[in-house]
């Protein structure tokens, strides 16, 4: 008896076109609300969350004095092969890198390096804009890699910024809480 | 003299007329766009001028400089003829709209439509019937598969849409008693005809939906089965034809349904100047046609038939009785 109600309702549904509107008004309803775009490089510019894995930078210490030690740890355990390690020996002793590039180009960030370093010098960024015409460009030497901006201390989020790849300057954000994807998406 | 000055002002409506439809597609494609992406939580164009304000211009100019590329194979005749048997007839139609009845400008009393023929209804359907023939031209002409096929879909859509169409105004006509726009609009000075003729409305509208080749009824062009359809091997400002077309129609089946349904410039409850009024009910019936298009899926071509001759005809013809019936 139930089912042959259902049956005429939905008849009498179809005959109103009960399911063209209801797809109406939802579609009305979208129309209307926040769209998920976010608009990179014009607007918004997203910082990534902390553990993501970047543009490799090469730390110092609290004297300003590179931190890397030259022993090739980081390149001798790079699957791909990409960092390149000279080393030489400043004037208080110590030994240091006279070259240390990182070949972008051929790097997979996995962030192993990282991992190896025995003297915390060497860690992957949050910088994600170096792409390039030339896969010379790529290849990054010490002096470039010590330039690169750190990581920032607070978690990803969406921060107002103008793309600026030239400068090589990442925002600092006060969003504690990374970029929710789904925040904008209406579900019923 | 006034002979001179009549002619002047037939030439200026006219002109008047053909400058704005045809740089109206330019922002109802903008709009579109809009309505598209929000629909989508995206938000349409946005790069080029404010909020992408400045979009169509851009795609104007792209189109017009982009290659004219005739397919080798293509018969050239047919194939440049094409776009221009499109986009004429759509423009011709608008001789007998009528947009109001007058406004004084300089003292003088000047009438918003070009002519007022007392068998504008007739007129409109005889050479809106026309466009189809740039289109199965401009499939044939192409010389490929998908063109020809979308042709043939325009073909048979036709047949089975223009049937049902003319039945369905013939309703209005018999409340109106005459076939003018002008008499159609003055007799709905009371009651609009949507109040007398629902059903008369939906097979009209339907059928206009089918008749612009607009979702859910673009079998046509169905990107997604057919390439682009009829237009498929078209580039450049050939392709803008086709578009320009597809967008005075559009506002050609909207204007229809307000003029001969929705009371054309008479309002309700709101005292708003006519021609404001006929503008505002347009521009709805244009957004709902955009709002469909973002919302339905495409009909099958057997559907599409079947609703052509199984439903809208017999709807048309009982809208055509129970009409007569009553009001006789």
């Amino acid at each position: 008896m139930s089912r042959a109600r259902n049956t005429i309702g939905t008849w009498i549904g179809w005959t109103f076109f009960a399911d063209l509107a209801s797809g109406l008004s939802l579609t009305f309803g979208y129309m209307f609300s926040r769209p998920v775009t976010m608009q990179y490089p014009d607007k918004e510019k997203w910082l990534p969350y902390s553990r993501y894995r970047g543009h490799h930078f090469l730390k110092r210490d609290e004297e300003g004095e590179i931190k890397c030690v030259a022993c090739e740890l980081c390149a001798r355990i790079c699957p791909c092969y990409c960092i390149e390690v000279i080393p030489y020996e400043d004037e208080k002793g110590n030994r240091r890198p006279a070259k240390f590039e990182i070949d972008t180009a051929r790097c997979l960030f996995c962030g192993l390096c990282e991992d190896a370093c025995p003297a915390d010098a060497i860690a992957l960024g949050q910088q994600y804009e170096f792409s390039s015409f030339s896969s010379r460009d790529l290849v990054i030497g010490r002096d470039d890699l010590l330039a690169k901006p750190g990581k920032a201390a607070t978690g990803g989020g969406v921060v107002s910024a103008r793309l600026n790849t030239k400068k090589d300057v990442l925002v600092e954000t006060n969003e504690r809480q990374g970029y929710n994807w789904w925040r904008n998406i209406r579900r019923r | 003299m006034e002979l001179i000055v009549a002619l002047g002002l037939i030439v200026f409506k006219v002109a008047l007329l053909i400058a704005i439809l045809l740089l109206l597609p330019l922002p109802l494609t903008w709009v579109e766009r809009k309505i598209a992406g929000h629909i989508q939580q995206r938000m349409g164009p946005m790069r080029v001028g404010w909020h992408g304000l400045l979009q169509p211009v851009a795609d104007g100019i792209k189109l017009l400089t982009k290659e004219d590329h005739i397919p080798a194979e293509a018969d050239r005749f047919l194939f440049k003829l094409a776009p221009i048997l499109a986009l004429a007839p759509p423009f011709v139609v608008f001789v007998a709209i009528p947009f109001g009845e007058t406004v004084s400008v300089l003292n003088a009393e000047i009438t918003l439509y070009v002519s007022n023929m007392n068998v504008a209804l007739l007129f409109v359907f005889a050479v809106i019937g026309l466009e189809v023939y740039g289109v199965i031209f401009g499939g044939w002409a192409a010389n490929s598969k998908y063109a020809v096929l979308g042709s043939l879909r325009t073909c048979a859509q036709m047949i089975s849409y223009e049937i049902p169409m003319g039945f369905a105004v013939i309703g209005v006509v018999m409340l109106a008693q005459s076939m003018s726009l002008l008499e159609i609009v003055r007799a709905q000075a009371d009651v609009w005809n949507i109040v007398y003729q629902p059903i008369g409305f939906f097979v009209f509208f339907v059928a206009g939906l089918a008749e612009a080749q607009r979702i859910p009824f673009d079998l046509a062009e169905a990107e997604g089965d057919l390439g682009a359809g009829f237009h498929t091997e078209y580039s450049g400002i050939r392709f803008a034809f086709f578009m320009i077309s597809e967008y005075v129609i559009m506002l050609l089946v909207s204007v229809l349904a307000v003029i001969l349904f929705f009371g054309g410039w008479n309002g309700v409850l709101i005292p708003l100047p006519p021609l404001l009024w006929f503008l505002l009910k347009v521009a709805f019936f244009v957004y709902l046609f955009m709002w469909f298009r973002f919302t339905f899926p495409r009909y099958r071509y057997d559907q599409l038939m079947a609703i052509g001759w199984k439903v809208l005809l017999p709807l048309s013809m009982a809208n055509i009785i129970i009409t007569g019936i009553i009001f006789s």
